[in-house]
């Protein structure tokens, strides 16, 4: 019945915190789930289409974006456009979470300071609301492709585990940047600058194959890059790089232990941060 | 059931003879030497406990405080940190202030069924002791270790959704409690009932007074029967029904074998509800023992007529 917890400064910076608090926040899922579809319903209310403009604002992209630039591509505009709709659903999921991870203690300044719970259900919050969002993209994603005449092949269930790690990585990545964000609040503002110029120079409203040269090694130096493809590829009807998996993988098991390493220094101070 | 701390530091003792006593204690031992503190051990006695052992603090402020006025430079040959006007206030080699000793090295054990005020002067480190005990804020030596369901009502304006409706907020925080659903549904009746917020309970949150919210934050805290308690002071700025609401929804409360720890300003609210207070001063333990008492040296110090409400 009792429940014995000790609160002191060893047992707040120990090198397996983050994946102690992970745990204790994975067993109050209902929680973040409801915190998390609170804040959803809220974000659109009043709106006539409500969360249908997540799914509108995408389309409106897609279908401009693949309509006027599909002439600055050798490609088909059916092939393009479904290249762009399955491209930017995954970098919007991908850089959503680092943009989103910089506020996500922040956001709950009023709960950190108040309650004792696991940070860790701040971090769920967030990446259970990017996934809806993402749902409701790709689903929107599927109907503009499915109309103009994609079909999946065998290769589509290698987009799975592709997306198994996305969703990983989006926890290490919410709870990174949002202890190193609350404590320099700069952070936001630099990330917000790269992710305006990261739309550009990852493969998303251009084809990587049709670019050698300069344009080709950027999108191979960047990391986004390998990450978009590994999920697009297989829908597309390709394997996708060795190199690409290689990528992301590394990076994953660097951004983990980043992570790790950032909440058992910083995790302690959070509560005057925030 | 009242504990006397750290040898001469009590009630009575003069300040010049505490300072003594606090610069000869070696701060950060673990073991606490020459600091008698019985050790009540949370599985010997059964019910819900607490036990704090040489809990310090510091409040850092990051880049929050003005930085060091140019006068004091004149002062500072590298030799260390200029003279302080207030101990309490770290400052870093160029003069500027890197935080405050919120908490020094306190120590002390509640055992089950005890009813602890804490009380002392506004900036005597209360309510971040309150956090600490809450497991809010992390100590940065020494440690809390507490046995049983720990609530806290130490930020009342904290804590709730303010755009959700009450009936909402009732299961988010209920949830947050880790209740399961049916445990909330079934208190919801009573929880209204207390709060008296009948149809408001549909309202969002941000559109109540700072009186509804207490009368919501209180019945919701006390519904689900934590084993402990922790109030800060904002519950004495509630009128006087509700004050008596509350001390009777206290007294049903620490009726079994909870523990409450209550800071207040109010002394009909303390002698009401409380039985052993502990008297912090500038982030220390001044003095601990019976609630009478210990109100009564206090007030004689501090000239305290106001707090009698």
């Amino acid at each position: 019945m009792s429940v014995t917890t000790v609160n002191s400064s060893a047992a707040a910076t120990r090198p397996t915190l983050i994946f102690e608090d992970l745990a204790a926040g994975m067993r109050m899922s209902q929680v973040w789930r409801a915190f998390a579809w609170d804040e959803m319903q809220n974000r659109y209310r009043r709106s006539v289409l409500g969360l249908l403009w997540i799914a509108a604002a995408y389309f409106i992209f897609v279908v401009g974006v693949g309509f006027f630039f599909t002439g600055f591509s050798s490609a088909t505009t059916s092939f393009f456009i479904t290249y762009v709709a399955l491209g930017y659903a995954t970098f919007q999921f991908l850089m959503g979470n680092v943009t989103d991870g910089c506020q996500v203690f922040t956001s709950s300044a009023s709960w950190i300071k108040s309650a004792a719970l696991p940070y860790s259900i701040y971090v769920y919050k967030s990446v259970f609301r990017s996934l809806l969002t993402f749902g409701l993209q790709f689903a929107m994603a599927l109907a503009i492709i499915l109309y103009l005449g994609w079909r999946p092949t065998w290769h589509a269930v290698l987009a799975i585990p592709a997306l198994g790690l996305f969703i990983l990585d989006a926890v290490a990545i919410q709870y990174l940047f949002g202890l190193v964000a609350a404590r320099f609040r700069d952070v936001i503002h630099l990330v917000g600058a790269i992710t305006r110029l990261l739309i550009f120079v990852t493969p998303i409203i251009w084809v990587r194959e049709e670019q050698g040269g300069m344009r080709g090694l950027i999108a191979d130096v960047n990391p986004l890059t390998h990450f978009v493809e590994i999920f697009r590829h297989p829908l597309m009807g390709a394997e996708p790089r060795q190199l690409s998996w290689a990528v992301a993988l590394a990076l994953s098991a660097v951004i983990w232990l980043v992570a790790a390493a950032a909440a058992a220094r910083m995790k302690r101070r959070l509560p005057f941060w925030v | 059931m009242a504990t006397v701390q750290g040898g001469d530091q009590m009630t009575h003792s003069t300040r010049a003879a505490q300072k003594e006593a606090d610069e000869s204690a070696a701060p950060f031992l673990a073991d606490g030497a020459g600091e008698p503190v019985p050790a009540v051990s949370a599985e010997q006695t059964g019910g819900p406990s607490i036990a704090v052992r040489n809990v310090s603090l510091v409040f850092p402020l990051y880049e929050r405080a003005l930085p060091a006025a140019p006068t004091r430079e004149d002062d500072d040959d590298h030799a260390g940190p200029p003279p302080a006007e207030d101990e309490r206030i770290l400052l870093s080699p160029d003069g500027g202030i890197i935080g405050v000793r919120a908490v020094h090295d306190v120590s002390f054990d509640i055992g089950k069924g005890e009813r602890v005020a804490l009380i002392g002067k506004n900036g005597a480190g209360k309510t971040t002791l309150l956090q600490i005990l809450a497991g809010i804020l992390t100590p940065d030596e020494g440690e809390v270790r507490t046995c049983g369901r720990t609530t806290n009502l130490i930020r009342i304006n904290l804590g709730m959704r303010g755009e959700a409706s009450g009936h909402r907020n009732i299961t988010l925080l209920g949830l947050a409690a880790g209740h399961a659903r049916e445990e909330i549904e079934a208190k919801r009746e009573q929880i209204a009932a207390f709060s008296e917020l009948g149809r408001f309970l549909d309202m969002p949150v941000e559109t109540y007074s700072a009186g509804m919210r207490m009368r919501l934050n209180f019945a919701i805290a006390t519904a689900f029967e934590p084993e402990i308690l922790i109030l800060d002071e904002w519950l004495s700025a509630g009128d006087a029904a509700f004050r008596k609401k509350a001390t009777e929804r206290m007294q049903e409360f620490v009726g079994t074998a909870n523990i409450l720890i209550f800071a207040s300003h109010s002394r009909r609210m303390l002698l009401d509800n409380c039985t052993r207070g502990i008297w912090l001063e500038r982030g220390r333990i001044r003095a601990d023992g019976d609630i009478e008492d210990l109100l009564d040296a206090y007030e004689a110090e501090s000239g305290a007529s106001r707090s009698s409400a």
